[in-house]
């Protein structure tokens, strides 16, 4: 955007590219520690149980193994799993090890051996003996009288109405609903479903943990919450917060999946067992079985509109499972509406829903974080009205879009677990990304000719059918009053600068975008900034990485922090230069002179002058926190073509034209939106744990659920609508999250071009396409 | 069990491992510190596990210690010895095909065994080779586009040494004038 | 994970191959490729016995036909000239959607018929071509047709015997010829929902005279559809046999469901690879089909 700039806005290499593509150990599982345990959990097997006895005595005796555990070991503490800052709007509803099972892989006992093998064998000596109890699979059961109680233990907190199941519960009217129903010219109403995602991050979750030579308790691990895991693991097992010390190496993936404190526990507690340093990874099986995923809701929403295509009533109700315990699920569904409705301007708006507890696998954060859901009813909603309105889809978004100078009041009742601020919209980009993804897609003409086409009469072997779809979306940039985060950065000789952020990059390139935002501030070049991150000892607080809020926030931080060590640095620069410090800028990693006089000092020299003439350290740090989450906002276009034999769906191309205010690495911010754009096509046509009757996954392995691949994926097409965002660094707002909203249903839309079939369930499969189909025939 | 020995050569060096009869070959290279084979599912679906044996790709977490006996074997650690990047390598940075990096040493492997054998290769020609390599991150496009320019840029090279050698030859004759 | 194993043997010849299979019975598994052996549930066996080291990797023709060692990879049967030529290349094209290149790499034809998946991809293949396999015993040496090979989903009548070639007989002269290999799965890489392979003759005039039309993941084992192919004798080609062939061929499996596809998707599938497959047979062989 800003010429100007040489560092923010380029495309420059990820700060630790290097030693990812030579494969060096960064990783947690890539190092050797002598000693090192294998841990292991027994996981259960029935969904909803409780241990009448368990004997661990034979496992115990096994030669090689240094610990069993079970409920009768550890200290009972009621907390969440959900990496969220303090305190945590999740319910307390999760114990280090239980007496009672709740789902198919919960926390039986866990062991620490001498290898793998000695591990395993251990876990099937404990003898275990049963009382299963009727078990809850689907959601709607879940809330009705005499169904059995999950959560019926009395020191769990925060929990909704545990006699009924229900973790958490929401509700909230803007206007008069029922009203804006009377007054609508068109009103639709459906239920939409949505089945469990898994992230699938391709590093399983993986914790190493030991107790350092001050008995200090150290935990590696593949975290995106390294403050808010070292605070709960602290908390769980009776620890100073002190003495605990987490490290965050690189990590594989997250996608939110790692926003959770899933090993780190039970691991810590292993090593202080035995006083060994002991390893827990999760086999791909494991995680299906006993890691997070995505909520599952069944979302009814009522949207009414005038002939116009004016939007006047818009109301959703979910129900959701959050699975056996509750992490994230107050937050994640109130996304759901506070992301979702307020895209489109109405009066009067209604969101309600109920979060229940099942005896299935758990739910928790997910990339977009309850905006799929929400857009996939929603958009499909949008999509089916501007065919009854006879009005061009792109229109009707534009027509009842969010605009610039809104207020989004309903964000403001829907806060995190609380109510929260009102968002003001400074930037928009969104006209612009519906009309440069239509131009890119070919919008019109595409309409056109495809819906000709299916009308037209043609060869009876022709099965293929063509369509092409569009759906919106919009995020947010950090959870407005809540994140935060803070850096530091220190000078040295050489002028570089060590720069030390909370934040935690998991592989989304946040300690690049933090380095140029660093370099940019101190006008040096992004080599001089030496990065480390995430880490509970040497890097200050971060909240981690989640809610799109690493950019905004922690970039907001080091932006700050950058400015106090500039100020310093022009200090000491108009001392050595003889010039005041205003009439000096640092640039080309030089402090150099405004004026015609062309005064100039390299950085090395200031930073020799400054620690062994003035002997000062140059280091500062600072924080941030935002009063405003500023949404980016996505449009997003799928062409499909539909074997109406096979039902097979394959999407041609994808575009997603996203407004993320100041792309900081622009070539980072598609990718960043690529993958996601990837992980939703999954999510609409693939991708779901399906369980059978007693609460099993039956297709724990990626042989069975299905993502795409290389060669399924589409031509993609990103276009970065660049906005300058006020409340951001150098104009940002954030990407990893939103274009993962809107390609399901832009491909379903898409698919109803087609062939004319509307699906209100998710994954759309061939099966599913065949028999609607049918029914279309039939009627 | 008894264990046995293998002999192998890894990125070059001549190596001889004591292993156990049912080792797989990830568990065997992991524990010599050959930490870029990562372990990803073990069911030989995600190909973070990859190597070169005998110049192909395969699934190390689906092979047998004991099967590798008297191959070469090619890991990351192997591709840029003296730590010069593989023009592969350098697509992956130039074009932001890394993201989380997890996948990263399986797929350049990969691509470092199509253009081995197809310097011009297709678009689909890269796919299907990075098709059994899963990345959750990248959607695919830029690690597609990486290893098509590091294709170019092999050629390129090539030519390019080509093109100074008949320049400089030419250059000569011109002086011999 | 194989920490039970006691040996992994790489016998260099048939002769010692056969000896450790007598002496370990049961205790004992071939290892080819692994693919399957590692993914696999079943962890009884205590030893490995590695039979790509017998000189098992060759594809062969002769004037009786073409004879493929146990041991050869999809990788190879993809690439070789032989397996490319041979039935318009449906081996070589089943073999090449064998998963990923990492696993075609290690995977072998003799290992994915004795693993015997009902979904195994050069098996319908190699049903429709009537292949037989040659297998050799410590006692004595057989060839078995394939469509008698199979007798449940990962079950044959191999008995402590191993398998040394597969061989594909010469096809009657004459007449023109078509084939298919069909698959049908989630995604691009992905284990058949279904797949069928087809093989046509027909006269000059079109009509065909002889036909295989074998499925794959629709039944406990890889089936041949064979009142289909009967009514596809002595008959042209029209839509409505294709339609008619593929109703016939729905009837004659019994798909099950798992998290994969539905047994009813599965059958439905059935008629329209079949359609499909027959309809590309009739463009490769130019019979024509009659509206
Ligand atoms: C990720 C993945 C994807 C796959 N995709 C497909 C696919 O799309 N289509 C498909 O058909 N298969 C697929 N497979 C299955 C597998 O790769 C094939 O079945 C392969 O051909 C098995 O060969 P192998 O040499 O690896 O067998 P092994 O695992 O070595 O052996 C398999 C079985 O056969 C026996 N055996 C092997 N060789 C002989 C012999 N000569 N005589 C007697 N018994 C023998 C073994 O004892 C064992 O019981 C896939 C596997 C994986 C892991
Ligand atoms: S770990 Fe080997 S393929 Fe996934
Ligand atoms: S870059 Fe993360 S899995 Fe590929």
């Amino acid at each position: 955007m800003n010429s100007s700039r040489s560092v923010v806005g380029k495309n420059l290499h990820k700060v630790d590219g290097y030693k990812l593509v030579t494969g060096r150990p960064a990783f947690t599982d890539d190092i050797h520690i002598p000693g090192m345990l294998y841990g292991k959990i027994l996981p259960s097997p029935h969904a909803h149980a409780r241990i009448k006895h368990i004997d661990t005595s034979r496992a115990k005796n096994l030669p090689g193994v240094r610990a069993v555990l079970t409920y009768k070991d550890v200290p009972r503490v009621p907390h969440t799993t959900a990496g969220q800052s303090w305190p945590e709007p999740s319910p307390y509803d999760t114990y280090l090890l239980d007496s009672k099972m709740r789902l198919v892989g919960d926390r039986v006992a866990a062991v620490a051996a001498e290898s793998r093998a000695i591990a395993d064998e251990a876990l099937r000596l404990i003898e275990v003996e049963y009382e299963i109890l009727p078990s809850i699979l689907e959601i709607e059961v879940a809330m009705l009288e005499g169904a059995p109680v999950i959560h019926d233990e009395p020191d769990s907190t925060g929990i909704h109405d545990a006699r009924h199941n229900v973790a958490g519960h929401i509700l909230k009217e803007i206007g008069n609903v029922e009203e804006g129903f009377r007054e609508s010219d068109l009103v639709i109403e459906h239920e939409y479903r949505t089945q469990r995602q898994q992230h699938c991050a391709i590093e399983p979750h993986v914790t190493i943990s030991w107790l350092d030579s001050d008995d200090r308790l150290v935990i590696r691990t593949s975290t995106q919450v390294p403050y808010h895991t070292r605070r709960q693991v602290a908390m769980i097992l009776q620890l100073p917060v002190g003495r605990v010390h987490v490290i965050k190496p690189r990590i594989g993936g997250g996608f939110g999946g790692k926003q959770e404190m899933v090993l780190e526990d039970i691991c810590g507690a292993l090593a202080l067992a035995t006083r060994r340093p002991v390893k827990i990874e999760y086999t791909r099986e494991e995680e299906f079985y006993m890691a997070r995923s995505r909520h599952p809701q069944i979302l009814t929403i009522k949207m009414g509109f005038k002939r116009d295509g004016t939007l006047v009533a818009n109301k959703m109700s979910v129900l959701a499972t959050t699975g056996a315990y509750g992490s994230h699920a107050n937050t994640v569904q109130g996304n759901t509406g506070s992301k979702v409705l307020p895209i489109y301007r109405t009066p009067n708006m209604r969101f309600e829903c109920n979060v229940v507890y099942t005896n299935t696998p758990v739910a928790g954060a997910f990339r977009g974080y309850g905006c799929p859901q929400g857009y996939f009813a929603q958009e499909s909603v949008m999509d089916e009205a501007a065919h009854k309105l006879g009005i061009d889809p792109v229109e009707l978004r534009k027509k009842n879009m969010i605009r610039l100078g809104d207020i989004d009041a309903l964000s403001a009742e829907l806060g995190e677990g609380k109510k929260g601020l009102p968002r003001h919209i400074r930037s928009c980009g969104l006209p612009e990304c519906l009309d440069r993804g239509a131009a890119a897609i070919d919008w019109v003409r595409k309409r056109k000719e495809y819906s000709e086409a299916a009308l037209s009469s043609r060869r009876h072997d022709s099965h293929l059918r063509r369509g092409v779809g569009v759906a919106c979306s919009m995020q947010g940039s950090g959870i407005a009053g809540v994140d935060w985060a803070a850096a530091s950065l220190k000078l040295n000789e050489d002028g570089s600068f060590n720069l030390q952020v909370g934040a935690a990059d998991l592989g989304t390139g946040a300690d690049t975008v933090l380095a140029q935002i660093g370099a940019e501030t101190l006008g040096v070049t992004l080599d001089k900034m030496i990065v480390y991150s995430g880490d509970t000892d040497f890097t200050p607080f971060d909240v981690g990485a989640y809610a799109s809020s690493t950019t905004i926030i922690s970039g907001g931080a080091v932006k700050k922090a950058a400015e106090k060590v500039r100020a310093e640095i022009l200090r000491i620069a108009s001392k050595m230069l003889e010039t005041p410090a205003d009439n000096l800028t640092c640039r080309d990693n030089m402090v150099v002179t405004k004026c015609e006089c062309k005064k100039s000092v390299s950085m090395t020299d200031l930073a020799y002058y400054a620690m062994y003439k003035e002997k000062v350290q140059v280091m500062e740090n600072a924080s941030h926190w935002n009063t405003d989450s500023p949404p980016p906002f996505c449009a997003q276009f799928a062409e499909v073509e539909v074997d109406r034999e096979t039902g097979l769906i394959r999407v041609l191309h994808l575009v997603t034209a996203v407004d993320l205010g100041v792309a900081i690495n622009p070539m980072q911010a598609e990718g960043q939106s690529e993958g996601a754009v990837a992980q939703s096509l999954g999510y609409g046509l693939t991708e779901e744990m399906v369980l059978d009757e007693f609460g099993r996954v039956i297709n724990p392995s990626f042989l069975d659920y299905k993502m795409l691949g290389p060669k399924d994926m589409p031509k993609l097409t990103t276009i970065l609508v660049e906005t300058e965002e006020p409340l951001g660094p150098y104009g940002a707002k954030s990407i990893s999250e939103i274009p993962i909203n809107a390609p399901a249903p832009a491909v379903a839309n898409a698919v109803f071009h087609a062939i004319g079939v509307r699906f209100h369930r998710l994954p759309i499969r061939p099966e599913d396409v065949l028999l609607g189909l049918r029914e279309k025939r039939a009627c | 069990m008894v264990d046995m020995l293998i002999m192998v050569t890894i990125n070059g060096e001549a190596k001889r491992f004591s292993i156990a009869p049912g080792d797989l070959l990830l568990d065997v290279l992991r524990r010599e510190a050959y930490f870029g084979v990562k372990r990803g599912c073990e069911t030989g679906e995600c190909g973070a596990c990859t190597v070169l044996v005998n110049g192909k790709p395969i699934n190390s977490c689906l092979m047998f210690g004991a099967q590798a006996e008297g191959t070469e074997i090619l890991t990351i650690e192997g591709v840029a010895p003296d730590g010069k990047l593989d023009p592969i390598q350098t697509a992956f940075l130039d074009h932001g095909a890394v993201q989380c990096g997890f996948c990263t040493p399986g797929m350049i492997l990969s691509a470092r065994a199509l253009l081995a054998g197809r310097p011009d290769p297709t678009e689909a020609e890269v796919r299907e080779a990075l098709a059994g390599n899963f990345c959750r991150c990248t959607g695919y496009l830029k690690p597609v586009e990486a290893v098509l320019a590091a294709a170019q840029a092999n050629r390129e090279a090539g030519l390019s040494g080509a093109r100074t050698k008949s320049g400089r030859s030419r250059g000569q004759a011109r002086k011999r004038q | 994970m194989f920490d039970h194993i006691e040996c992994f043997y790489r016998p260099g010849t048939l002769r010692e191959a056969l000896l450790l299979l007598r002496k370990l019975g049961k205790r004992g598994a071939i290892v080819a490729g692994a693919t399957d052996i590692v993914t696999r549930a079943d962890r009884s066996p205590r030893f490995f016995i590695d039979v790509t080291h017998l000189g098992l990797d060759f594809v062969r023709k002769n004037r009786r036909g073409c004879a493929i060692g146990a041991a050869t990879t999809m990788m190879a049967l993809e690439k070789s000239p032989i397996t490319c030529r041979l039935a318009g290349g449906i081996l070589a094209k089943a073999a090449a959607t064998c998963g990923s290149i990492q696993n075609r790499n290690m995977a072998t034809l003799g290992g994915n018929l004795a693993n015997a998946s009902p979904a195994a991809d050069t098996a319908a293949v190699l049903l429709a071509l009537d292949a037989q396999l040659v297998v050799d015993g410590s006692r004595r040496k057989r060839k078995i047709p394939l469509a008698e090979f199979y007798i449940g989903p990962h079950q044959t009548v191999l008995n402590g015997e191993l398998i040394k070639e597969i061989v594909i007989p010469a096809l009657p002269g004459g007449g023109r010829w078509g084939w298919s290999f069909q698959k049908l799965g989630r995604t691009e890489t992905d284990i058949a929902l279904v797949n069928a392979a087809a093989g046509l003759q027909a006269d000059s005039r079109g009509r065909i005279k002889w036909a295989r039309i074998a499925l794959g993941a629709v039944g406990p084992m890889p089936l041949r559809a064979r009142a289909a192919e009967k009514l596809l004798i002595g008959n042209a080609l029209s839509e409505e046999l294709l339609a008619r062939a593929g109703e016939v061929a729905m009837g004659e499996v019994s798909p099950i469901n798992d998290g994969r596809a539905s047994a009813n998707y599965r059958r439905e599938m059935s008629a329209v690879l079949v359609r499909r497959a027959l309809r590309e047979c009739a463009c490769h062989a130019g019979i024509p089909i009659l509206d």
